[in-house]
C-alpha cells in the first residue's frame, strides 16, 4: 500500500518533470544560441559569448523596436482595462436588455484566427484611408485582448456579491463612494490579472502587428523578418530579452497580487 | 408596547401599493402602517413577496403602483442612502475587504466623520451589540456567524437610522445562537426606541419578537396583528397553519345554525357562534394539538371523535400523540404528567370544546 502510493508520488513528478522539460527546453535552446560565438547555432555549443547580447544592447534600431513594443504594450494595457473593467460590469453585474447578445458579440473577436483578423482590419483601415502605424496596431490588439481581458475581470465580478453595493449604498454612500470603497478595491485581483494578460498579449502578438502595425516594427516582428532574411544571433538574444521582460512582468504582477491579498487578510 | 414619544403614529405608510415585475406580481395591492418604534415582523413562505415588500420600505425597489410615505412624506423615488432607514441583509453584506472596525464605521465614513470620531463611535457601537474591543482590527471574514451578525447590527446603528429593517438575518443561524440574538434584538430594539420591520419565514421568531406581525401569501397582506391575535384569531386556514401545527377538519353545514357536518372525518360538530362563517356552506374547524383531550370513560365534551393511536413522539416536556380517525392523522399533546401509556393499535376517544377551537374560511 505504501509502497504503491510512493510509486505513484513518482510517477507523478517524473511525468511532471517531464512535461516540464518538454515545455521550456525550446526557451532554454533560445538562450543558448544567444550566447553561442558562432553565427550559425549548432548543438552542442562549441563556445560561449556574450557578443551578440552586447551588440543587441548597442543597437540603435532594436532600441527603436523595443519601444515601440513598449509603448504599444503599455497603451493596449491601460486602455483595455478600462474598457474592459466597464465592459466586465455590463458582462456580469447588470441585468439589461441584450446583455446575452452583448455577452456572445464581445466574446466573438477571440475566436477569429488573428491572422484573419489582421488582414480585415488592415483592409478596414485602408478602405478608410487611414495609415497604418503602431497607432494601428494599439486598435488591432485592443480589439483581440479587451474580450479575453474583458472575460478575465468577469469572473471577478461573477464571484461578487450585489448586495455589497446595494448596501454601501443604503449606509449613506453616493455612486462615486460606492466604486471607490467597495466595488473597486473587491475587482483588484482580476484588474491585476487582466491588466498583465493584456500586457503580455500585446507584448508578444505578432500576426496583428504584422498587419497594421505598417512601417512601424514591434520586437516579434523584427524577429519573424530577420528570422526570413538576415539571420543573426540577435535574434534569439532579442527573443531571450523579450521573454525575460514579459518574466518579469509576470513577477511584478504577481508580488502585487500578494502584497493586496496581504493587505486584505490583515 | 415600546417606549416612545409618538406611540400611535405611522412612520411608513403604504398606501394601494403594488409592484410588478414585467407580468409576474410580487406584491398585489396592499396598504400598511407601520407604527413609530415598534417591532414589526412580516412573515410568509419564499415567494410571498415579503422581501419585495421590504425592498420597496427600503428604496432598493420602486413600487409600480401606489404611495409610500415617511411621516406623511411621498417617498417613492427616494434612493436608499436618502432615507432615515438601513437595512440589514440576509447575507449581512459585510464588506471583505475591510476589518470589523472600519465595517462600522463605513456609514460615518461616507458622511465624512473625522477619523477619532469615527472609532469613538464604533468602539461604543461594539459594546453595544456586545463584541470585545479587541475585533475592531479583526478581519470581517474571520469572524464567526454570530459575530458577523453583530458587526452588521452595528453598522446598521452606526448609520443612526429611524427605521432598520432585517431581512432574514438569523435564517443561516443554528438553532441556540438564533434564540439568543432574538432577545438581544428584542432588548436592543427597546434600549434603543427605533422602528424595526423584520422579514422571516420562521413564524416562531416572529411570536418571540414583535409587537405586531404581518402574514403574507401569493403576494397579498392576509392579517396583521399582535402575535395573541394572530395566533387566536387566524383569518384563514393558511394562517392557521402556518402558525405552527395544528388538526384542520373539514365541514359543511348542517340543519342547525351551529351544527356542522364532517367532510373529511365522520361526525356532527358543534363551533363557537362566530362573524367569519356566518353565512359560510363550508368551513375548517382549527384545533390546536394541546386543546384536544383523549376522553375517558364517562367523561364528555363538546365533540368527539373515535381513533387508533399509531405513533407516538416525545418533545421533551410534551408528548405528541398521531392518532389516526378515518383517512385523516390527529394530532394530540399531552403533558408528560397526562402520558397515555398505551400501545400503537389502541383505539381512543378524543374531544375538544367548541370555545378550543377556531372556525376559519379556506
Amino acid at each position: 500500500m505504501d509502497q504503491a502510493r510512493r510509486r505513484t508520488a513518482l510517477l507523478v513528478s517524473l511525468w511532471t518533470g517531464l512535461i516540464a522539460l518538454l515545455l521550456y527546453l525550446p526557451i532554454l535552446c533560445g538562450a543558448l544560441a544567444s550566447l553561442s560565438k558562432g553565427r550559425y547555432f549548432g548543438f552542442p555549443v562549441r563556445a560561449f559569448s556574450t557578443e551578440w547580447w552586447e551588440r543587441t544592447f548597442a543597437s540603435i534600431e532594436i532600441g527603436m523596436i523595443v519601444e515601440n513594443s513598449l509603448l504599444v504594450a503599455a497603451l493596449v494595457t491601460l486602455l483595455s482595462v478600462v474598457f474592459a473593467f466597464f465592459g466586465a460590469l455590463a458582462f456580469a453585474r447588470y441585468d439589461w436588455k441584450g446583455r446575452r447578445l452583448f455577452q456572445k458579440l464581445v466574446l466573438l473577436p477571440i475566436f477569429f484566427p488573428q491572422p484573419v483578423l489582421g488582414l480585415a482590419l488592415l483592409l478596414w483601415f485602408s478602405a478608410l484611408g487611414i495609415q497604418t502605424s503602431w497607432m494601428t496596431a494599439v486598435f488591432a490588439h485592443l480589439v483581440w485582448i479587451v474580450p479575453v481581458v474583458t472575460l478575465i475581470i468577469a469572473i471577478q465580478v461573477y464571484g461578487f456579491d450585489p448586495a455589497l453595493e446595494e448596501a454601501a449604498r443604503d449606509l449613506g454612500a453616493s455612486r462615486w463612494q460606492v466604486l471607490r470603497e467597495v466595488t473597486l478595491p473587491l475587482l483588484w485581483p482580476g484588474i491585476w490579472s487582466g491588466a498583465l494578460f493584456a500586457f503580455l498579449l500585446s507584448w508578444g502578438n505578432f500576426p496583428l502587428s504584422l498587419y497594421t502595425a505598417g512601417a512601424d516594427s514591434t520586437v516579434p516582428k523584427w524577429l519573424y523578418s530577420k528570422m526570413v532574411a538576415g539571420y543573426t544571433p540577435m535574434v534569439p538574444a532579442l527573443g531571450t530579452m523579450s521573454t525575460l521582460v514579459a518574466a518579469a512582468a509576470l513577477l511584478l504582477g504577481g508580488l502585487v497580487m500578494l502584497l493586496l491579498r496581504r493587505r486584505s487578510a490583515a | 408596547m415600546p417606549t416612545t414619544d409618538k406611540p400611535n403614529l405611522p412612520i411608513l405608510q403604504l398606501v394601494g401599493v403594488r409592484k410588478t415585475f414585467g407580468d409576474f406580481v410580487a406584491v398585489e395591492t396592499l396598504d400598511l402602517d407601520v407604527m413609530e418604534g415598534e417591532f414589526l415582523t412580516i412573515v410568509g413562505p419564499s415567494g410571498s413577496g415579503k422581501t419585495t415588500l421590504l425592498r420597496m420600505l427600503a428604496g432598493m425597489e420602486a413600487p409600480s403602483a401606489g404611495d409610500i410615505s415617511l411621516r406623511g412624506v411621498r417617498i417613492n423615488e427616494m434612493p436608499p442612502e436618502k432615507r432615515p432607514t438601513c437595512m440589514v441583509f440576509q447575507s449581512l453584506a459585510l464588506f471583505p475587504h475591510k476589518s470589523v472596525g472600519e465595517n462600522i464605521e463605513f456609514p460615518l465614513k461616507m458622511r465624512g466623520v473625522p477619523a477619532k470620531a469615527r472609532k469613538a463611535r464604533a468602539l461604543e457601537l461594539m459594546g453595544v451589540v456586545r463584541l470585545p474591543e479587541s475585533y475592531y482590527a479583526k478581519n470581517v471574514m474571520k469572524c464567526s456567524g454570530g459575530e458577523r451578525q453583530r458587526v452588521a447590527l452595528a453598522r446598521a446603528l452606526a448609520y443612526d437610522p429611524d427605521v432598520l429593517f432585517f431581512d432574514e438575518p438569523l435564517s443561516a443561524i443554528d438553532y441556540k445562537l438564533k434564540k439568543v440574538l432574538e432577545k438581544e434584538l428584542k432588548d436592543l430594539h427597546r434600549e434603543t426606541g427605533k422602528t424595526f420591520v423584520y422579514i422571516t419565514h420562521s413564524l416562531e421568531e416572529a411570536m418571540v419578537m414583535s409587537d405586531r406581525i404581518g402574514v403574507m401569501r401569493s403576494g397579498r397582506l392576509v392579517q396583521v396583528g399582535t402575535p395573541e391575535e394572530i395566533y387566536a384569531k387566524p383569518v384563514d386556514r393558511f394562517v392557521s397553519e402556518f402558525m405552527g401545527e395544528v388538526n384542520v377538519i373539514a365541514v359543511e353545514r348542517a340543519a342547525g345554525v351551529e351544527d356542522w357536518t364532517g367532510v373529511d372525518v365522520p361526525g356532527r360538530f358543534t363551533l363557537a357562534p362566530c362573524q367569519e362563517i356566518a353565512d359560510a356552506a363550508t368551513a375548517y374547524v382549527v384545533v390546536r394539538p394541546e386543546y384536544l383531550r383523549v376522553l375517558g370513560e364517562g367523561a364528555g365534551a363538546d365533540n368527539a371523535l373515535e381513533g387508533v393511536i399509531y405513533n407516538e413522539y416525545a418533545l421533551g416536556s410534551r408528548i405528541q400523540y398521531q392518532v389516526r380517525v378515518g383517512e385523516k392523522v390527529m394530532l394530540v399533546e399531552l403533558s408528560r404528567a397526562q402520558a397515555l401509556h398505551a400501545a400503537p393499535g389502541q383505539r381512543v376517544r378524543l374531544g375538544w370544546d367548541a370555545r378550543d377551537a377556531i372556525a376559519v374560511r379556506n
